[in-house]
């Protein structure tokens, strides 16, 4: 098989990961809790976090990109995989209404559709993505983010705005 | 032999890579354009309601670009104005092939959050009606990769058998399809008398039948061959950028299963191999599947031999209100990985669901290795994803 997966007892690795992000970012927060590292990173920073997380540390499978809307400021998990026990965990806390990030998809190809899905979701804006179009929703006439706290269920809301 | 041969002539027509004419000046000669056609949204080979905008250059596809939504719920907005309990039975809409799986995934973040303790028994209970599950899925999903290229007798056989096991599920929890059946602390209620038995018997039953009916009906053919080996070709490096799980990554020779490598319920205590294949392609998906039902039948024998007594719900009160936090999960659903990420705010509702569906995840490979095939085999390659339309949608 070509593609070397990481080896080694858990708990060495974990506390391999954890080194490698200490020592190359300043983060905000990081600690490792079971079998999970958690860091916590400013916005700008996670492009960066995560090329050292692919290219250096060998944490090859992005599971997910997840945004939750806090009101006010958004919080965005990035959900790696070494796929041999380990996970780290990335999130960053965006500020204000428009909230913009630059894109992992360079690093991690497969966040392509999960930003997407964050942007047609949530309308958080992905810096540099190749193609950022709304997945699920209607590309015209439909202004709304679903997910949003404020869009509240009401079904004469949603058809507004529709030719 | 017929599969070489075709290669050739396909390489010979048009770049592999791009999948256009090798020669432009051939195609400015005779003014050839490309074509722009729909595929979908009702296509019978879709696995539901999915269109691809194809440009087609002859019968070579050069681009292909999968529209989703048409059956998108916003199951995510929903469950977060619904108690915890409630969105269980709305799990079951997603992934309607593997309802166990995506029950079985919710109930695990919210039991992450409450930290609660699962009896014994309801874990061997889950992960029988899980591992049951995998074989209602994987099976018709090789009789739909058939059904597409034109063989329709092994969907006859593969339903059959989904039959059978929904006979049996209708027995456990009282629905064919939509169970709500793996409940927050447990599971709703214990196997009825003398199901351990039944279950035995068809598990038996089937373990005869598998070779006959879905190995040596199908594999050697030269039909099956001619139409899947070195189609949908690809790399571990590219599954793996591709963010592929299950089947699809697992025939390229990555050897990574959430049952084994992150276990969650029992699983760490049961025995059981991770298939794999090098060949990456179509017919290396279909092995794949066929040695995943193997390794399923062996590990509901192994659950019903060491089946133990007792309660079947853990002590989770009626009222579900767990604490302020997050809560995640990560199982093997039949089409790869599914994860689950809870936001809590300490009230009876979730503050936010997240679902990581790998039918929606497993699908942007479509936009990588279909170009360069002939149209029909984009056919095969969707048996190989096998993607189902209420998990990609949401």
């Amino acid at each position: 098989m070509a593609v070397r997966l990481p080896e080694g007892a858990l708990e060495d690795r974990l506390e391999r990961y954890l080194e490698g992000f200490r020592n190359r970012h300043g983060l905000e927060e990081s600690e490792v809790v079971g079998n999970t590292v958690r860091l916590l990173v400013s916005p700008e920073a996670v492009p960066a976090v995560l090329t050292t997380a692919r290219e250096e540390l060998g944490v090859l499978h992005l599971s997910y990109v997840t945004v939750v809307d806090r009101m006010g400021s958004f919080e965005i998990t990035y959900e790696l995989a070494d796929l041999r026990g380990g996970q780290v965990r990335v999130k960053a806390v965006v500020e204000g209404e428009e909230p913009v990030i630059g894109t992992v998809t360079h690093i991690y190809p497969t966040a392509n559709w999960h930003e997407r899905e964050a942007y047609d979701m949530f309308g958080v804006a992905f810096a540099g993505h190749p193609d950022l179009r709304r997945v699920y929703m209607w590309q015209d006439h439909f202004d709304h983010h679903p997910l949003l706290k404020s869009f509240e269920i009401n079904t004469r809301r949603t058809f507004e705005g529709l030719r | 032999m017929l599969s070489e041969e075709r290669n050739i002539e396909s390489v010979a027509l048009s770049g592999r890579e791009t999948g256009r004419l090798t020669d432009p000046d051939i195609r400015d000669e005779f003014g050839l354009e490309t074509m722009d056609m729909n595929m979908g949204p009702q296509h019978p080979a879709m696995h539901g309601l999915l269109r691809l905008i194809l440009e087609l250059d002859g019968e070579t596809v050069v681009r292909c670009d999968p529209v989703m939504g048409y059956l998108h719920r916003c199951q995510e907005k929903i469950a977060e104005n619904r108690m915890y309990p409630a969105v269980i039975p709305l799990t079951d809409r997603l992934d309607y092939f593997a309802n166990m799986h995506n029950e079985h995934g919710y109930c695990l973040a919210v039991e992450d959050l409450l930290e609660a303790e699962i009896p014994p028994r309801a874990e061997h209970i889950r992960v029988l009606m899980s591992e049951l599950m995998r074989l209602a899925s994987h099976i018709p999903s090789i009789g739909f990769l058939l059904l597409e290229l034109g063989a329709f007798t092994p969907i006859l056989y593969s339903f059959r058998e989904r039959e059978r096991i929904q006979n049996i599920f209708e027995a456990v929890t009282g629905a064919r399809m939509m169970y709500h059946y793996i409940r927050i602390g447990g599971v709703k209620a214990d196997l009825p008398p003398g199901m351990e038995d039944q279950i035995w018997e068809y598990i038996e039953g089937l373990e005869q039948r598998f070779t006959r009916d879905f190995v040596d009906l199908i594999a050697g053919n030269e039909i099956f061959v001619s139409r899947t080996r070195d189609i949908g070709k690809m790399s571990p490096e590219k599954a793996l950028e591709m963010g592929l799980t299950g089947p699809p990554l697992r025939c390229t020779g990555v050897d990574f299963d959430v049952r084994r490598d992150y276990p969650y319920s029992i699983y760490d205590e049961l025995d059981f191999d991770v298939i794999t294949d090098d060949a990456g392609d179509v017919e290396a998906s279909y092995r794949v599947r066929i040695g995943e039902c193997l390794q399923s039948i062996r590990l509901i024998k192994q659950l019903l031999e060491r089946m133990p007594e007792g309660e079947v719900m853990g002590k989770v009160g009626r009222r579900v209100r767990p604490p302020e936090g997050e809560g995640f999960s990560r199982i093997e659903s039949p089409r790869g990985e599914f994860a689950v990420h809870i936001v809590s705010d300490g009230s009876d509702t979730p503050y936010r669901v997240h679902y990581r569906d790998p039918s929606f995840a497993n699908m942007q490979l479509l936009q990588e290795i279909v170009p360069g095939h002939y149209l029909p085999d984009i056919m095969p390659i969707m048996g190989l994803i096998d993607p189902v339309s209420g998990g990609w949608d949401k």
